[in-house]
């Protein structure tokens, strides 16, 4: 048998920020008491089903499509999507299936060194349903609740184009996706809370072959890394299908976290029909050419664009500037401590290496970080002018991050500013030299290094305090005497 | 001051002089309805509530307000939420609903001092208006209580009250109103708010206003029409003062020009008795004023069939949220799925039910196309007709049903689709056209309806024609009678 390629598409749902719900004013706000959330329209009440369309969620969702490179269909129209759940309060939820806000576009992810283009097939606005609380698991739950605050919350569903050939491209496609989407502040995509929520659909082929394979829709992946580990062992289990001479069934499988593997949830399709059609009640609504052009330039700079500045703009390693650009609340920082110093690369190693290591031991992000790009500018020109050595730069970092003081009063407070007065390391230097005759000894008979024992004791003496630089060349000229 | 019998406009005039009239009133409908039970045209009637309405409205009067409808009572259909009162929609699924909400048309209506009376019977959820399938039994014509008469136009016809409002979606409450002989107006849709209103079908329905003459339709339109923010389909148009359009002159712009349907009595479900009614009053109009000539409109006599498609769909979708889930009536079952099933079985009549099934199939994938699609293309070709109609014309003239009320122990027609009823009235629901139905008498005294439909927006020439017809026609109303047949209650 031929070499197997691997063929993945995802579908992802991803929430918008907006104030309030899709067709309602009820607050779209994530984790508040079940059903504090809700009225009439959103309850699916008898005669008071009306939608009235959040204008913030259609320019987020255009703002979206357009970052996404989609062409914008000339005409915003809804439909009704018919079947019915318990989390589902009109029996239909209201979305668009004949005419999607946007389609045809792309994303570019980083594969293997390469730049490599993967489509959007479409970017539709719809709304969410709401969510069925079990005891335990679904099918032993004696009973269910359901918690209509989310239904009605303002959703973007973006579809892919089978163009991506392993589960790290659909992780870095995925990747690529929220941090577009962060930078237009459009969505917090956070998997965890389910503001953004991915399905796959995985196929294997022979390497070669255009046909597509028979293919499974793999669901409840809860976590970037979920996402990749659930096709890859999808992707295994289906070459080993083949592999046997055995057959893929087109099934919906479940992602089990806990045991790493998937199941199949049904034995085949139900083929859903959900018998679409135009909502009455949502005329279509033109989407003026000088609508398109505002919100197009109220997009801001992306994450690629950002990052090719970067390297550009301040010389720094292309990895520096991923890493950087990755949020655009990282990026902002950066860029904007670069204002009050404006060393590139002094700021990006101090960012990179010890800002984002703090942030990272205490579960941070760099949005409820104390430390502000003003404060941590103030402490690399106290670094950079030697009022403070760089170690006592990291304790000081370190005590910012904990209690958001501004450096110069922690530096004060805790009397760390370094020793570069001749006159007071004079006298230290001289006792140091009387307490330890033998290293003198040792470096006039030839032993230079043993001026780094003696520059050690002066430092010991002031608790870390001297600027060591000086006082190894002071030493130096006291022992040449 | 016999309260029933005033018409709203010089009742509201007298009231507003001495609001001290209003206190006879909660007493007059205690009477009035405990001698009318047996026509079941109430499903709600709390003497309690307007009891609490009318010292509301003195209080608003003796403070100086001017309230155009003071005093005029009005009868709703059980589709129209009112807080704090039941909502049924006819229905066992909606039996005790009390919604949280009233429906904007209803508040209107109370802001200009109207008093609402009670929440009539009519078909469940609003849909046709010939058949019998009201949870509380069907409610029965005052002109002969054999025979069916629709939503709410009965309580109009029986002098209960001066307005009624029922739901138009396929020319339900024109149809009443043809079956009951009064007036009813479908404006043009968007016209009046839709918020609170349970509806089968959004996309054809218009609250439809009801009432015994012009001058007491012309305020009831007054106040209920407007923009409303919270329905999206709602005109942005501005509202004319209809009141002065409807009484100015024509201006040398000559008679109203009057285009007949071509062979609207070749209907094969028309009745000799509407036959022969419509064609005395056609004799008459040129000397009301109106210019009638006949003009062929292919298209017309599908709108009963594209409408039984396209309302159908809705309907299937848009009662789809009566699962027994957040409210109403619940059937217990062991699974989610059987909860449904038994929910809906047993709180739907089986004619609602076999419509969504109807509506479920055609908008199936298998048939979307072929009879969705097809309906909603024959929908455009409809309202293109009638519209370029218009151009050279002011009004659209046809009966309004081709029968008189059905009989309700042999309900003939009520399974049928298209139903029949819907033969004349539906092109205005599906074009969005305003329509207007005047009440006639056939030669054996029962009544029969003309209907007019105009431009989109001028609902004032409807207007202005019937207060023509009116002038010709003195109205007729079988108050006599009633009183002892009965008319209220649960
Ligand atoms: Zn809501």
């Amino acid at each position: 048998m031929n070499e197997l390629e691997t063929v993945v598409g995802l579908e992802v749902h991803v929430e918008l920020l907006t104030q309030t719900k899709l067709f309602c004013g009820c607050s779209a706000a994530f984790g508040a008491e079940p059903n504090t959330q809700v009225c009439a329209v959103c309850l699916g009440l008898p005669g008071e089903t009306l939608p009235r369309l959040n204008q913030q969620a259609l320019e987020f969702a255009i703002k979206a499509a357009l970052a996404l490179n989609c062409s914008i269909a000339g005409e915003v129209s809804f439909d009704r999507k018919n079947y019915f759940y318990a989390d589902l309060p009109k029996g239909y939820q209201i979305s668009q299936f004949f005419q999607p806000i946007g389609t045809r576009g792309y994303v570019e992810i980083q594969s293997a060194g390469e730049i490599k283009p993967i489509g959007i097939h479409q970017l539709h606005l719809e709304e969410d349903t709401g969510k069925l609380l079990h005891v335990g698991d679904i099918l032993s739950s004696p009973f269910s609740r359901v918690d209509f605050n989310r239904a009605g919350v303002p959703l973007i569903e973006i579809v892919s184009e089978p163009d991506l050939r392993s589960a790290e491209e659909a992780r870095l496609f995925l990747q690529k996706l929220r941090s577009i989407l962060r930078y237009l502040d459009v969505s917090d995509c956070k998997m965890e809370e389910g503001s953004m929520r991915c399905d796959a659909n995985v196929s294997v082929r022979p390497r070669g072959s255009s046909a597509l394979g028979k293919k499974t829709e793999l669901k409840n992946m809860n976590s970037f890394r979920s996402v990749y580990k659930g096709i890859e062992y999808e992707v295994q289990r289906q070459s080993r299908l083949l592999q046997e001479g055995g057959e893929v069934l087109p099934e919906t499988r479940h992602w089990d976290e806990g045991a790493e593997l998937t199941r199949a949830m049904r034995s085949k399709f139900l083929s859903a029909n959900y018998r679409c059609f135009p909502d009455p009640n949502l005329p279509p609504l033109l989407t003026s050419r000088e609508r398109l052009n505002a919100l197009q330039e109220a997009i801001p700079e992306l994450p690629d664009a950002r990052l090719e500045r970067f390297v550009r703009e301040y010389s720094l390693p292309r990895y520096d500037a991923e890493i950087l650009t990755a949020t655009r609340e990282l990026a902002d920082f950066y860029e904007n401590t670069l204002a009050v110093f404006p060393v590139p690369k002094a700021v990006s190693n101090w960012t990179m290496g010890e800002l984002l290591g703090l942030l990272n031991e205490a579960g941070q992000e760099i949005g409820t970080c104390k430390i502000t790009p003003t404060d941590l500018g103030e402490l690399l020109k106290m670094v950079q002018e030697e009022m403070i050595s760089r170690n006592m730069g990291k304790a000081v970092l370190e005590e910012m991050f904990a209690s958001g003081e501004k450096p110069g009063v922690i530096v004060e407070k805790k009397g760390l500013v370094q020793i570069s007065d001749e006159g007071a390391l004079a006298e230290i230097i001289a006792r140091v030299i009387d307490q330890n005759p033998k290293s003198v000894e040792d470096y006039r008979g030839g032993k230079k290094k043993a001026v780094g024992f003696l520059v050690g004791q002066v430092m010991k003496e002031t608790r870390g305090k001297a600027n060591p630089q000086l006082v190894n060349e002071m030493l130096k000229k006291q022992l040449e005497v | 001051m016999n309260y029933p019998d005033t018409p709203a406009h010089q009742l509201a005039a007298r009231v507003q002089e001495k609001p001290d009239l209003l206190d006879q009133m909660p007493g007059d409908y205690a009477v009035l309805c405990s001698k009318s039970q047996n026509l079941q045209i109430f499903i709600s009637f709390e003497p309690q509530a307007i009891f609490q309405e009318v010292s509301t409205i003195k209080q608003r009067l003796l403070a100086g307000k001017s309230l155009p409808l003071a005093g005029a009572t009005v009868a709703l259909g059980d589709n129209f939420c009112t807080a704090g009162l039941v909502t049924t929609c006819a229905s066992r699924m909606l039996s005790s609903y009390e919604p949280p909400l009233t429906a904007r048309a209803v508040d209107a209506l109370r802001v200009q001092g109207s008093v609402i009376i009670g929440k009539a019977n009519m078909e469940e959820f609003g849909l046709g208006s010939t058949g019998n399938s009201s949870h509380y039994g069907a409610a029965k014509n005052p002109w002969d209580p054999d025979r069916t008469a629709g939503c709410g136009a009965a309580a109009a016809a029986a002098t209960l009250v001066s307005l009624a409002l029922g739901t138009d979606s396929c020319g339900e409450a024109r149809q009443a109103a043809s079956y009951c002989g009064v007036l009813a107006l479908k404006p043009s849709y968007g016209r009046i708010s839709r918020r609170g209103v349970i509806e089968y079908a959004p996309s054809l329905t218009q609250p439809g206003l009801m009432a015994r003459n012009t001058r007491d339709l012309v305020l009831a339109l007054e106040a209920t029409a407007g923009e409303d923010p919270g329905d999206p389909t709602s005109l942005k148009l501005l509202v004319p003062g209809y009141f002065s359009r409807v009484h100015e002159g024509r201006k040398g712009k000559g008679p109203l020009k009057v285009a007949l349907l071509e062979d609207w009595d070749a209907v094969p479900t028309l009745e000799t008795e509407v036959r022969e009614a419509f064609q005395a009053q056609l004799d008459d109009l040129p000397k009301a004023g109106l210019e009638v000539e006949a003009v062929s409109l292919p298209s017309f006599q599908e709108s009963s069939l594209a409408a039984a498609v396209i309302s159908a769909v809705e309907a299937f979708s848009n009662l789809a949220n009566y699962d027994g889930v957040r409210f109403g009536y619940r059937a217990e079952g062991p699974s989610l799925q059987e909860m449904y099933t038994a929910t809906r079985t047993s709180g739907f009549s089986s004619k609602l039910k076999q419509f969504i099934t109807f509506g479920a199939l055609v908008s199936s994938e298998k048939y979307y196309t072929s009879y969705f699609v097809k309906s909603q293309k024959m929908r455009t070709r409809i309202a293109r007709e009638l519209e370029s109609c218009l151009e050279e014309y002011d009004l659209v003239l046809t009966p309004t049903v081709p029968f008189t009320a059905p009989r309700l122990e042999r309900p003939r027609v009520a399974w049928q689709l298209p139903d029949p009823a819907h033969f004349f009235t539906a092109a205005a629901n599906l074009s969005g056209l305003p329509a207007l139905t005047f009440p006639l008498l056939s030669p054996s005294g029962l009544p029969v309806g003309l209907q007019f439909i105009a431009r989109f927006g001028d609902e004032a020439a409807l207007l202005k024609a019937a207060l023509l017809l009116e002038k010709k026609n003195p109205l007729q109303f079988p108050q006599p009678g009633f009183k002892d047949q009965g008319g209220c209650g649960r």
